[in-house]
């Protein structure tokens, strides 16, 4: 037998052997038969017949080969991907510098994107813990005109609703207040969630322990019952297994707990534990269930199996709308009062969307600038690697063979770079978590999940492709040319190619680090910006008074007047005060009215003067700092019929009185039953915080008013943790149940209120950092390479007689040169790219030039340092060794 | 199988133990069964050639095409070493079922 080479695959190979074999077993057949006598033109014949079905039979065969032909295939497949596996740890291992590099690039890249990732999957993609989820609707009562988001609902209000809407088939209410705890410890200010019975059963919430509101429970008369969170019950109950039944004194009397909630978000607020309405004494005021203007509780419903959000809207306002026909003394100064249904879960998110999509951009750009640094280094790499390349592609293997090899490379290297992007990524959840705490009520959804965890392989092995693939086809184009003349030199491309590769990683960090000084100028401005109060040496405290206690307003003066004597007495104190708010303690209206000036009747009930009102004892000026621009301040004889005074904000007299003059004019709250005589003109003051716009404000004695929740002001020299000491020992001595909380300095509170601008600016600063240093590294080696490549060049030069400046100066220049088109091409790219970030900004524009000048100073002075290693050896060649070497 | 009442898995040994003196074409095979068995096994031709490339998806066989003595390209078969171990172990089995067989039938009625 003599061999044939021969290679048969595939489907055509297949048939064609198939029959080529059995042809031949016929014709054999055929010959013998032939040769046993058999007349010739019957041999064929009988040779067939004796064979059997010749099709059936070539089917047969041609199925196992078939199969056998798959299942090669396949083995080879999984072989060689074993072997470029292989393969790649080999040539890797023997390369651990740039291995080391590109994981490095890779897992700060991949990681930031994945922590991000994280924060945008545990707030905007998860579902929340809320078996009904995605039915719940949030109902709220905005008020244009008095600046008012939720008015919220009265408890007739909430019934008309609850009966006349057809689109939703469950609705529950909800407010929440702090209430005293006793029982079980120390006693314990609590945040109280109070909602209607089926609150838990319409939002789809189980209990962990116990059971939730029964219906009824919420019926004045029932037995008092108390529902757990699952913060408080952990964090301070201890987990107690044996809870259930035990019971707390609130508002003087006993409630049972009858269950515990599983982790839940904060929403609508972070609450300790939940009350039926019955139990709250505000709620259950028999007022309440026909004073259409008490508005006080939160509406959310559960939409109808087949209707829409939009429906729940429609009807809603159509019923809103036939209410201010009905009831237009319900609605008076708010008759703008509209409904907006929102669906649960954007109410849950929106105000994180933003800065968390900002965020994930600003990463994304980031792993871009790293891809192309690691694609750098990789065409640096092949370039070195282009004798082993051009020998294997001599020796028969493919450039498919060859892409691939160099494509498991590359997504090895970013996979693994991925792994340690996600171990980062996870040390960086916790803080992450508590930075989003300020935007969102379910940062505690913030989890390396599965979720995370499979974004991360597709962005890495996207990454692993990217890498791999533009310097594969750059290689291709000139290994021939590199076996042709054997020369270093070949790859000039690839030079070209890197460079463009640098300019873009400079443009885009450029882009990134604009987007942090912009940040950062906005937050610098906001902390410069006039308060109009002096946040220094100043300590706040909070001290809401137990209702039951001081149920009435001369008790709670007293209380008021005793701790305030108290504290002034007290060694390192220099002025005391009290107020229902002071500056920043709230980030928006809490307590605007609309007023009447006596004279200046305004006959459109919205565009009545409207001012935000802040009960002061008579030295709240003096602690905060503020100056009487016109006129006096509160004194202690402003009481009784005394107290009908009022001072107003220069800018409430600005807009509200004719020429500004304010002073001697009277106002009334009231509709004209009262009126107040305007005593003074204080400076404006930064009331919502140093990003909100100065507000119109009145204040009104203390005295006069009969503040529940107090705020302790004290001025003092000495140290905030003293001062709050103080506070609460003196607190404790008036009253040993009466909890103090919130202490802190007013420039504390200030600081609190740009918290969310302050952490997003940290981050992007963090990004920009890292963005920079890619890009530099980056452009260092590509400098170091061009160098290196030069050393001849600079020889000649040096032996010419060229100086050593004129040689720094040259390396310097190249490498300026390519950091000034990546500005040039940044700057365009940051003046679109800005507009994205306008609208977290207050204090600059996004084309802020302040702004682009600085970035671009920062990037040419780092740019010139990571040039200088380069160009230093630049000029230490020797021109002998230079000639030498060629 | 087609046309054949023989036990299940007689003719791959029979076809293993064909290809074992070197590369053999179907037809040789199948003529070497006819002529060894002096036809008693009744098998028909055709019903060879799926078997044989069922031994060849199992790798018990491997193919190599060649030219014949008649000048013709050829498929020709021949063991791999996991079919020159299986013809081992089919060969001994067979041996043992046909003594033990043979014994039992061989037995008069006591």
């Amino acid at each position: 037998m003599k061999r044939l080479f021969r290679l048969s695959l595939g489907e055509r190979g297949v048939r064609r052997d198939v029959s080529s074999e059995i042809g031949f077993h016929i014709e054999m057949r055929t010959r013998e038969l032939i040769e046993a006598g058999v007349a010739p033109d019957l041999a064929r014949a009988q040779a067939i017949a004796t064979f059997g079905d010749v099709d059936a039979i070539e089917a047969a065969c041609r199925d196992e080969q078939r199969q056998r032909v798959r299942a090669r295939a396949w083995r080879d497949e999984l072989d060689s991907i074993v072997h470029d596996v292989r393969y790649a740890l080999r040539t890797l291992a023997r390369s651990p510098g740039f291995t080391a590099t590109v994981l490095l690039t890779l897992a700060l890249g991949i990681g930031a994107n994945s922590a991000i990732f994280s924060m945008v999957n545990g707030v905007l993609l998860r579902r929340p813990a809320y078996a009904n989820a995605d039915r719940i609707v949030v109902v709220e009562h905005p008020s244009a005109s008095l600046g008012v988001a939720d008015l919220g609902f009265s408890a007739p209000e909430m019934d008309d609703y609850a009966s006349q809407t057809r689109s939703i088939d469950a609705i529950a209410e909800y407010h929440s207040m702090s209430f005293d705890l006793l029982g079980n410890g120390d006693p314990r200010r609590v945040q109280t969630g109070v909602v209607s019975a089926d609150f838990f059963k319409v939002l789809g919430v189980t209990p962990l322990l116990g059971r939730a509101f029964l219906p009824g429970e919420d019926q004045v008369g029932a037995a008092p019952v108390l529902v757990l969170s699952y913060r408080f019950w952990v964090n301070d109950l201890g987990a107690d297994p044996s809870i259930v039944g035990k019971t707390f004194t609130m508002n003087d009397r006993q409630h049972v707990v009858v269950g515990v909630l599983p982790p839940l978000p904060n929403y609508p607020d972070q609450n300790d534990v939940f009350m039926p309405i019955s139990s709250c004494p505000f709620r259950s005021a028999p007022h309440m269930k026909t004073a259409r203007q008490m508005r006080m509780v939160s509406m959310v419903a559960r939409v109808a199996p087949g209707a829409t959000f939009a429906a729940v809207q429609r009807e809603m306002s159509a019923i809103e709308t036939r209410s201010h026909g009905i009831y237009p003394d319900a609605f008076k100064g708010v008759s703008d009062a509209a409904i907006k249904a929102t669906p649960l879960r954007s109410a849950m998110s929106q105000s994180a969307q933003p800065a968390f999509l900002l965020l994930l951009a600003v990463a994304g750009l980031v792993l871009i600038v790293a891809c192309a640094n690691v694609t750098h280094l990789t065409l640096a790499r092949h370039l070195r690697r282009q004798r082993e390349l051009a020998i294997r592609a001599a020796l028969g293997a493919g450039r498919g063979r060859l892409l691939r090899q160099l494509l498991t490379e590359s997504v090895l290297l970013s996979v693994v770079g991925g792994a340690l992007g996600l171990l980062l990524a996870r040390a960086g959840v916790g803080a992450l978590s508590n930075f989003a705490a300020r935007f969102t009520s379910r940062a505690d959804d913030i989890v390396l999940d599965w979720r995370v965890m499979l974004f991360t392989l597709g962005v890495a092995v996207l990454a692993g492709l990217v890498v791999g693939i533009v310097p594969a086809f750059a290689d291709s184009s000139d290994l021939v040319a590199h076996l042709r003349d054997g020369s270093a030199t070949a790859g000039g491309g690839k030079v070209r190619l890197r460079s463009a590769l640098v300019v873009g990683e400079v443009a885009l960090a450029f882009v990134v680090l604009v987007g942090a000084g912009l940040t950062l100028r906005n937050l610098s401005k906001l902390l410069n910006t006039n308060p109009g109060y002096d946040p220094q040496n100043a300590v706040t405290a909070q001290v809401d008074l137990n209702w039951t206690k001081y149920n009435d307003a001369p008790t709670r003066r007293q209380f008021a007047n005793e701790l305030m004597a108290r504290l002034r007495s007290a060694a390192g104190v220099s002025v005391v005060a009290v107020a229902s708010a002071f500056p920043a303690s709230s980030s928006s209206p809490q307590n605007r009215y609309a007023f009447d000036v006596r004279g200046q009747l305004v006959a459109d009930t919205l565009r009545r003067p409207k001012a935000e009102v802040n009960s002061v004892s008579p030295d709240y000026f003096k602690v905060i700092g503020t100056a009487m621009q016109n006129g006096r301040a509160f004194t202690e004889a402003d009481r009784d019929s005394a107290g009908s005074v009022v001072i107003v904000s220069v800018s409430a007299a600005r807009k509200y009185f004719a020429a500004g003059d304010a002073i001697g004019k009277q106002v009334s709250f009231d509709n004209g039953t009262h009126w107040l005589t305007v005593v003074g003109v204080a400076s404006d003051v930064r009331q919502f915080g140093p990003a909100a716009d100065v507000a119109e404000q009145a204040y009104l004695p203390y005295a006069t008013g009969s503040v529940r929740d107090l705020r302790v002001l004290v001025r003092s020299n000495a140290s905030p943790v003293f001062i709050g000491n103080l506070i609460r020992q003196t607190v404790r001595s008036l009253d040993p149940q009466q909890p103090v909380v919130g202490i802190r300095t007013l420039d504390q509170a200030r600081r609190d209120a740009i918290a969310s601008p302050r952490l997003t600016t940290i981050l992007l600063g963090l990004f920009a950092v890292l963005a920079l240093a890619i890009a530099t590294a980056g452009l260092g080696g590509v400098m170091a390479y061009s160098v290196g490549q030069r050393t001849q060049e600079f020889g000649i030069r040096m032996a010419l007689g060229a100086e050593r400046a004129s040689i720094l100066r040259l390396v310097l220049g190249q490498g300026l040169r390519i950091v000034v088109v990546g500005l040039v091409i940044g700057g365009l790219a940051s003046r679109v790219a800005a507009h994205v970030i306008e609208r977290q900004l207050y204090g600059v524009r996004s084309s802020d030039p302040l702004t682009y000048a600085g970035v671009a100073v920062v990037f040419v002075v780092v740019a010139a340092l990571a040039c200088l290693v380069p160009a230093r050896r630049a000029t230490a060649v020797d021109p002998v060794s230079a000639f030498k070497a060629s | 199988m087609a046309g054949s009442d023989l036990f299940v898995g007689t003719l791959d040994v029979l076809i293993l133990k064909a290809v074992s003196w070197g590369p053999t074409h179907g037809y040789a095979i199948g003529r070497w069964i006819r002529q060894t068995t002096n036809d008693g096994l009744q098998v028909q031709e055709g019903a060879l050639y799926p078997a044989l490339h069922r031994l060849e998806r199992k790798g018990l066989l491997e193919e190599e095409w060649g030219v014949s003595e008649t000048g013709r390209e050829a498929k020709y078969y021949k063991l791999t070493s996991a079919g020159r171990r299986q013809l081992r172990t089919e060969a001994a089995r067979w041996k043992q079922y046909a003594e033990a067989v043979t014994l039992a039938l061989a037995a008069d009625g006591k």
